[in-house]
Order: structure tokens, then C-alpha cells, then sequence
């Protein structure tokens, strides 16, 4: 059948995305492997100069005594933990109170969607006086986490709230129908045929929340700079700051960025592995 | 009508336009400047993080700037580019591997002595021994010109058989100081001779309630004495008016100068060592940890107001600052100038008052392409001229001896008494930590600021640190490292450069 199909009309697709893959290809992959390449040696901008040193910065970075990567993962794991809780507590819920609104369900959804349409630093700015005005909460090293958290949570709510939207609507009102006549009350609806039909939006939403939340940093360089007591030292802060700050470090940070690529790859593979090993019904 | 209304709208967005035109600093020049045939073939591209845009004395510092040097330069043509403060570093790393770095640009001493390092300055020194000035003129920029405090950040250390080499012409001098609020002192002065005492008297014997004597606070525990008595509570206990202020996570920034007060250096010049974790430094971090939990003169620790914020706001007598600072304060209290500042007063360790310095200066970049035009600019920038404009424009005292000689300084003095300690405490001050400083400051700023934190945990063994010297060890070493690895980057640096063992 293909093969009737002129070979004009085969490219045409190749055409249309062409453009997209271009850029895709050099601002990401491109990139991607000369940070690669850059954690194999030490690198400086600045001098153009570069020695490869082996896996010597991630040595360094996974063994060193003075290396904060782990202390920086460890952060950055508690902030992945409060963040995803913190979104599915928060946005299933208000997505399904959007949904039964009898009116005003799009006044609603715009105003929880506002904050994902707000540029972070603002975000960030305003949340650095309310928290400092409101119980100092950037002030100790055991609250600060937990307040960019929620930042995060606060910031991320309404997109998720969206989508969650998207996904309840799209369960047949029939399988309610079915539950309520097999005598379902609404939390056995919601747990029989809510939640296993939103499994593949859950799926989505909490994927992409733990990638978001691996690469957390605006905040964190806009209202606490990694403080107090390093206590907010999460690693996309760490590697920012190993690129730019420090002298020659380039490699380092480089190599810094890989190990959380390759993080995030492990927990979002197993993430799908697991979620995929079950059919969602038709 | 709807003619009208157009007409209407029309001629409102022209008054608009024209206003913002009119009012938009440097865009006054573009617009005189439309018509005229372009007769400037060198292109001198100049970076700073000052920018004219930032409010109208910016503006027209750089106006007249680029209009004295145009008209004695007609084959220049001045490019100005703002680069903010916090993105210089990735913005020029990004330049350098783009090939298109700047002619000029300001350096914080932030940055300076690794510029050089890394090979991205051009050494002034075959400029500064062809240069025709004189030694005394005002166009003259070689070291007997600057204040010794402004003169020690630009150049590398001379070792025998290598002489220093001087990579940047200083554009400014500024010192950490204490900034005194002297409506709070001067109401506090009325019961108390020890606080009278802090006030210059004139030549008539009268106090002068505004200039405050840049070494009045004789010791530290003289500070503590003052600064308790300058702290009032509420019937809560919570402090209202602060007799000092400490921002703990400044860091390093906050405990450098009372090292240098107490004899102590924050690192070795040849940025191999740091040296803060020695017995004065420990003293120091212990003065200002009690300052906080024993004299209680502070408010709570807060990171979202910052020290400056709540000085402006009248509610605390003395801050930490730098000599930079009382332009904006007055700008941004609308006009108060009722302050006064002083060096930090001598430790247990210490011989006299003193502080820490930096004098940020101009720098021509290796890959400059007209190097006679940029030298011409650092020149003027750095000559008394130079001086005199952002002293006229902008309220900044000056780096050279001469210019301290001025009517213009005597007039400023006269606007702003509160100037008229800044040359002493510049003279009093020592370098501030040079070599890879936000590496350093990573590494150091969260340990100091757990000690200031956790003192009482750490003084009764439970806290972070068994005690201030562990902590204050533990941070040395980390610095220690960062000086390790920066020094071998920079030895490889010179080997790729075919400079090794320079």
C-alpha cells in the first residue's frame, strides 16, 4: 500500500517536522552530548581549555569528602517526595470539586491556572515576602524545604488540576452509572472506577512532577540561595553553581548533571514498568 | 468624531512618546545624534553591571561620560552594555565562547584576579610605562595616583625576578563600615557623655551632630557597651530598636571585617591558604555569635529583610555596610543623609580601626581589537575627571589621592556629611578575601552561618559542631580545597598558555 504512495508524498511529513527536529536536535541532543563530553574533562569556558580526566569528576562528585551531591540528593529526593504528594493531594481533589461545580467551573479553572502561567521568579519573589511575613518559614533550616515545597506544590496545582479535568471527563458516565446500581457509595466509586480509569493521566501527571521536581531551582536561587545551613542544597542548585561560580568546574557540574539525568531515567523507567504492566479498561 | 477621537489618541501617545524620550537619559543623545554621518570607526564595546537605565543619575553619569570622551575621541564610538551583577560571570563565559567578549569592562574584585588568571585580561603594564601623564597629573593612573587600599586588587603579587602585573585601573574605592543612624545616637546622646563622645566636635568645641568620629568606638567592648544602650525592647522583650544588626547568612561577608579589625586575614595573598580559622578569627565569630545571643542587641535572624532595608526604615543604629551604600539610602528615604560611618573598631587581637576593601576597576580584555582607544577610555575613566563625574553623578567618594584635593570633594562633604569618614576607613582597610570568592563563600557562608545560628547548641555541646574552632576548622578546609583545586586549574591554565612556572 505504501509503496503506491509517491515519494513526494512520503517526505511531506518529514518536511512538516523537520523544522521542530532541527531545533530539538541542536539546542537538546547536540548539547546534551557536548555536556557529555564536557563531564570527561576539566573544561573552562573562559581559558578554551580542556584536559580529560576520565571519570574523575564523577569520582569526585559521587566520593569526594567535600562533594555536597549527596547531601544535595538527599534534598532534593525529600523536596521530589513533598512535591508529588503534595500535587496529587491537592489537584485530583480541586479537579474533582471543578467538576461538579454546577457554575463557574471555568472562572474556577482559570484562576487555579494562573499560577502555572506566572513566570517562577515572580512566583518566587512574592512567595519570598509572604513566607518571610508570615511565620519566617525561610528562616530555618527545617521549614525551608518544606515551604519551596510548597511553592512548588501551590505553583504546579492548577496545571495539574487541568489535566486531571481532562482525564475525568473522559470516564464514561456509564461505569458510574453500573457502580451506584451495584450499590457503590462515593469513595467506592471513586476508588473502583475514579481512580483506575485516571491511571494513565496519575501516570502523566506524577512523571512529569517528579521530573520537575528533580530540576527544582528557580526558587531555590531566588529565596534562599541553597540556606539556611545549606539546608535548601538541591542539585540543579549545585550544579548552577559548580558551572558558573567556581573556577574551571565546568566538567564537574557536568558531570553533576548527568547523574541526575540519570536519576530521574531510573525513576521514570520504573515508573513505567510498573504502570505499564497493567491494562487500563477499554 | 471618530476623526477627532484619532486625532485625540494620536497626539496622546505622541506627548507620551516624547516624554519617555525626553526623559530617558542616554536616549536624549541618540535622538540629538539622528542625521548626523557617522564618522566613528572604532567601536569600543564597554560592559558594566551600573546602567544608565537604572534611574537618572546613572543616566546621565554615562551621558556625560560618553559625551566628554566622544568629543576629545571623535574616531570613537562608545558602546555601552549592561550586564547584571549576577549573571557577569556566565554572560562574559559565554561571550568568551562566542568569540565576541567586550573591548572594556568594570570587574568586581570578584572576579578580577581569576580573569587574569584564566588569561582573559590584557597586562597594563607596557600601557602604564609608555603612558606620557605624569606622575601628580590628573591623567595620570599608575599606582602613586590611587589610595594604597584601591591599588591592592589589581595586580598580581611581585615575587623576586617577576614583577607584579597590573590587569585593571581602579574606578572606585569601597570599604565595609559600620553605618551609625545619628537621629538615634543624637537622641541617646542627651543622657549619656559616652555617646556625646562619639560626635567630631568643630573647631569652636561644639559638638557637630553630624559627623560622627571614624574611630570613636575605641573597642569591642566598647561597641557592646554602646550598642546595648542604643537597643530598646517592648514590653514583650521583642527589640524595636535594634542596636545592631547581623544578617547571619552574609557569611563571610559579614565576619571579614571584624576579622580584619581583630589582626586576623581571611586567606594568604597568594590565595593558597586560608587563615580565618586561626585564634583571632575564632575571637571574631565568637564576638559577633554573643553580640547575638548574649548582648542581645539584634532582632530575630531574618533573610527576607535585609540589614539595609530595615537601617532605612529607622529601626536599628548601626549596621554593617559598605561606604557605597549612603547615596542609596538617602535616594531611598527621600533624602535623609543624618548617618554616619565608621571602621570597625579594634578586637582583643587587633591594633586600631580598620575594615576590609575593594576597588573595582576597568579591564581590557586580551581579544580587544583596538587597544589604543580602550587604554584612552580606562584613562579617562580612571583619571581625576573620571572621578569627578560619578562623584558629581552619582555621590561616590574616589580612588586617587588628587581627588580628595577638590572643591568638588569639599562641596560633597559639605551635601553629604556623611562622607566624611570614607577616605580614612578606605585607608584602614585591608584586602578583602580575593581568590574565588562565591567558590569560597559557598563553602564558608553556611558553617558561619550555623555558628551564628546554633551558638548556644554549640557552646552546650549539642549543636552542628562540637565547638566554634571545629566549625570554624571545618570551613578552612573546605576553602582549603577550593584553593587547592583552583590552583591547579590555573597552573594548568598557564601550562596550556606556555606559561608554566610563571
Amino acid at each position: 500500500m505504501a509503496s503506491r504512495i509517491p515519494l513526494s508524498q512520503r517526505l511531506l511529513p518529514y518536511l512538516y517536522i523537520g523544522p521542530a527536529l532541527t531545533v530539538a536536535c541542536v539546542f537538546s541532543f547536540v548539547s546534551m552530548g557536548i555536556s557529555l563530553w564536557v563531564s570527561f574533562h576539566h573544561y573552562d569556558a573562559f581559558a578554551g581549555a580542556s584536559e580529560y580526566v576520565g571519570l574523575d569528576n564523577y569520582r569526585r562528585a559521587l566520593q569526594s569528602d567535600d562533594s555536597y551531591f549527596w547531601l544535595a540528593m538527599r534534598h532534593t529526593a525529600v523536596y521530589v517526595v513533598l512535591s508529588v504528594s503534595g500535587t496529587l493531594l491537592t489537584a485530583l481533589p480541586l479537579a474533582l470539586l471543578c467538576l461538579r461545580a454546577k457554575a463557574g467551573q471555568a472562572l474556577f479553572r482559570t484562576l487555579y491556572f494562573l499560577p502555572s502561567i506566572t513566570p517562577g521568579v515572580v512566583l518566587a519573589l512574592v512567595f519570598y515576602h509572604i513566607f518571610g511575613n508570615y511565620g519566617q518559614l525561610l528562616d530555618r533550616s527545617w521549614t525551608a524545604l518544606p515551604a519551596l515545597a510548597l511553592l512548588g506544590v501551590w505553583a504546579g496545582a492548577g496545571y495539574n488540576m487541568v489535566i486531571f479535568l481532562a482525564g475525568l471527563t473522559e470516564i464514561p458516565q456509564h461505569l458510574y452509572d453500573a457502580a451506584v446500581v451495584d450499590g457503590a457509595n462515593r469513595f467506592q466509586q471513586f476508588l473502583h472506577v475514579t481512580l483506575p480509569m485516571l491511571r494513565n493521566t496519575l501516570v502523566f501527571v506524577t512523571v512529569m512532577t517528579i521530573i520537575g521536581s528533580f530540576q527544582v531551582f528557580t526558587s531555590v536561587y531566588i529565596m534562599t540561595s541553597g540556606g539556611p545551613e545549606r539546608s535548601t542544597e538541591v542539585i540543579a542548585y549545585s550544579i548552577f553553581v559548580n558551572a558558573f561560580a567556581v573556577a574551571g568546574q565546568m566538567g564537574y557540574a557536568s558531570a553533576l548533571a548527568w547523574l541526575l539525568f540519570a536519576v530521574i531515567f531510573v525513576f521514570v523507567f520504573l515508573q513505567m514498568r510498573v504502570f505499564r504492566s497493567r491494562r487500563i479498561y477499554d | 468624531m471618530p476623526r477627532l477621537k484619532l486625532l485625540a489618541i494620536t497626539a496622546l501617545a505622541l506627548v507620551i512618546v516624547g516624554g519617555v524620550i525626553a526623559r530617558a537619559g542616554l536616549t536624549r543623545r541618540w535622538v540629538s545624534h539622528l542625521g548626523l554621518t557617522e564618522t566613528r570607526h572604532v567601536k569600543l564595546r564597554i560592559w558594566d553591571w551600573w546602567s544608565a537605565s537604572s534611574n537618572e543619575e546613572y543616566g546621565d553619569y554615562f551621558g556625560a561620560l560618553e559625551d566628554e570622551f566622544e568629543a576629545r575621541n571623535p574616531d570613537v564610538d562608545i558602546i555601552y552594555q549592561v550586564v547584571p551583577f549576577g549573571n557577569y560571570v556566565q554572560k562574559l563565559s559565554t561571550a568568551m565562547v562566542g568569540d565576541t567578549p567586550p573591548d572594556v569592562f568594570q570587574s568586581s574584585v570578584y572576579w578580577a584576579e581569576g580573569f587574569y588568571h584564566r588569561g582573559m585580561l590584557l597586562p597594563l603594564n607596557n600601557l602604564l610605562d609608555a603612558d606620557p601623564a605624569l606622575p601628580g597629573s590628573p591623567a595620570y593612573v599608575g599606582e602613586s595616583a590611587f589610595l594604597p587600599s584601591a591599588w591592592q586588587h589589581n595586580h598580581t603579587e611581585a615575587t623576586p625576578g617577576r614583577p607584579a602585573v597590573v590587569y585593571g585601573i581602579p574606578q572606585i574605592i569601597d570599604a565595609s563600615c559600620l553605618l551609625w543612624n545619628l537621629d538615634i545616637l543624637q537622641a541617646a546622646a542627651g543622657e549619656d557623655e559616652s555617646i556625646r563622645a562619639l560626635f567630631q566636635h568643630n573647631a569652636a568645641g561644639v559638638i557637630d551632630w553630624d559627623r560622627i568620629r571614624w574611630n570613636g568606638i575605641e573597642s569591642w567592648d566598647h561597641f557592646r557597651e554602646i550598642t546595648r544602650k542604643l537597643t530598646v525592647r517592648n514590653e514583650d522583650d521583642e527589640v524595636t530598636q535594634a542596636g545592631f544588626l547581623l544578617s547571619a547568612s552574609s557569611g563571610a561577608g559579614l565576619f571579614s571585617p571584624w576579622l580584619a579589625a581583630n589582626g586576623g586575614r581571611f586567606q594568604d595573598a597568594a590565595g593558597t591558604r586560608a587563615m580565618f580559622a586561626s585564634p583571632s578569627g575564632i575571637e571574631a565569630v565568637e564576638f559577633i555569635a554573643r553580640l547575638y545571643w548574649v548582648d542581645r542587641v539584634c532582632p530575630p535572624f531574618r533573610r527576607q529583610m535585609t540589614d539595609s532595608e530595615i537601617f532605612k526604615e529607622r529601626r536599628a543604629a548601626v549596621v554593617a555596610a559598605g561606604t557605597w551604600s549612603g547615596k542609596d539610602i538617602t535616594r531611598d528615604t527621600m533624602g535623609w543623609t543624618h548617618f554616619g560611618k565608621t571602621a570597625f573598631p579594634p578586637g582583643p587581637s587587633g591594633d586600631g580601626p580598620a575594615t576590609v576593601t575593594w576597588g573595582n576597576m576597568l579591564v581590557i580584555t586580551q581579544r580587544c581589537e583596538n587597544v589604543d582607544a580602550a587604554w584612552r577610555y580606562v584613562k579617562f575613566v580612571g583619571g581625576l575627571e573620571g572621578s569627578l563625574l560619578r562623584s558629581v553623578h552619582l555621590g561616590y567618594n574616589g580612588p586617587r589621592f588628587d581627588f580628595y584635593q577638590t572643591d568638588r570633594w569639599q562641596q560633597a562633604l559639605r551635601e553629604r556629611p556623611y562622607l566624611s569618614n570614607v577616605k580614612q576607613i578606605c585607608l584602614a582597610g585591608d584586602k578583602l578575601r580575593h581568590t574565588e570568592i562565591i567558590a569560597v563563600d559557598h563553602q564558608a557562608n553556611p558553617i558561619v552561618e550555623s555558628v551564628l545560628l546554633r551558638y548556644p547548641e554549640i557552646i552546650e555541646g549539642r549543636g552542628p559542631y562540637p565547638s566554634v574552632e571545629v566549625a570554624m576548622k571545618t570551613a578552612a578546609a573546605n576553602v582549603d580545597n577550593v584553593y587547592r583545586r583552583y590552583n591547579e586549574q590555573v597552573a594548568s591554565w598557564l601550562d596550556s598558555r606556555g606559561e608554566a612556572g610563571r
